[in-house]
């Protein structure tokens, strides 16, 4: 016996959500929407594009901007390995700092990606804003694919 | 070529130096933009370019319209605040 239509559904439904998430616009480029899926991915990368640019990749900071972090992930799940590789750095250079402390008694910062001032904020925000606006697109993408299915367009 | 990508991708290593001025607020429009472009990409029925920017254009119109609305009310309360106020606490009977 093959799978029930629900589960074709739910698993339809997923697998345009996670398409929407992989690559912004995905979900809308599976659903045969190309035009909506090209300005998605545009207007999506380019301003997380800009957002790194202008903050640096050091915006994208796992450790201690949790909230913003999870907001930038929503743009790809490559974002994790960014957030990974600036954790990185940032641990390391904490280690070097305190081996520095013990060894002259000075705490002076040591910081892989600079992030500072106006441009730090700008940054924040563009990569959070472009996270949040491709989440929109993923939940509308799934609401697309759901409306297909009931409407018996989805074969 | 190569010195070409390794420089490209160093400019995504350090931050850009924008000074905080009244023009760092320019850097709302692009961000406006996008949101307007991106919401509308979602709404609309059909993607056809004149009705598409016509609709993104009257949605980016009516936010930078709203911020400044926005804006207006904070600074008058503001200015209230920081410069009416304490001229009247100091010469009431209190």
């Amino acid at each position: 016996m093959g799978p029930s239509w629900k589960d074709n559904h739910v698993l339809y439904l997923l697998v345009v959500g996670a398409m929407a998430w992989l690559v912004p616009g995905g979900g809308h480029y599976l659903l045969k929407e190309k035009r909506r899926a090209a300005i998605i991915l545009v207007a999506v990368a380019l301003t997380f594009l800009v957002g790194l640019y202008v903050g640096s990749i050091g915006v994208i900071d796992k450790v201690n901007a949790k909230p913003w972090y999870w907001a930038q992930v929503m743009n790809t799940p490559a974002v994790f390995l960014l957030g990974d590789h600036v954790a990185d750095a940032y641990y390391r250079g904490a280690a070097r700092r305190e081996a520095r402390a013990g060894r002259d008694g000075t705490t002076q910062a040591v910081q892989a990606y600079s992030v500072f001032g106006r441009a730090g904020e700008i940054g924040q925000i563009y990569t959070s804003v472009s996270g949040l606006l491709n989440l929109l697109c993923i939940i509308n993408a799934i609401y697309m694919a759901h409306l297909r299915v009931v409407k018996g367009e989805h074969a | 070529m190569t010195v070409l990508m390794i420089s490209a991708l160093a400019a995504f290593t350090t931050p850009m130096r924008i000074d905080t001025t009244p023009a760092s607020l320019l850097w709302l429009l692009p961000l406006v933009a996008t949101i307007s472009i991106v919401y509308k990409a979602t709404k609309v029925g059909s993607v056809r370019l004149r009705p598409f920017v016509k609709e993104a254009g009257a949605l980016f119109g009516s936010i930078l319209v709203f911020i400044a609305v926005a804006a207006l009310i904070l600074y008058g309360i503001a200015w209230v605040v920081t410069g009416q106020l304490p001229g009247l606490l100091d010469s009431s009977a209190f």
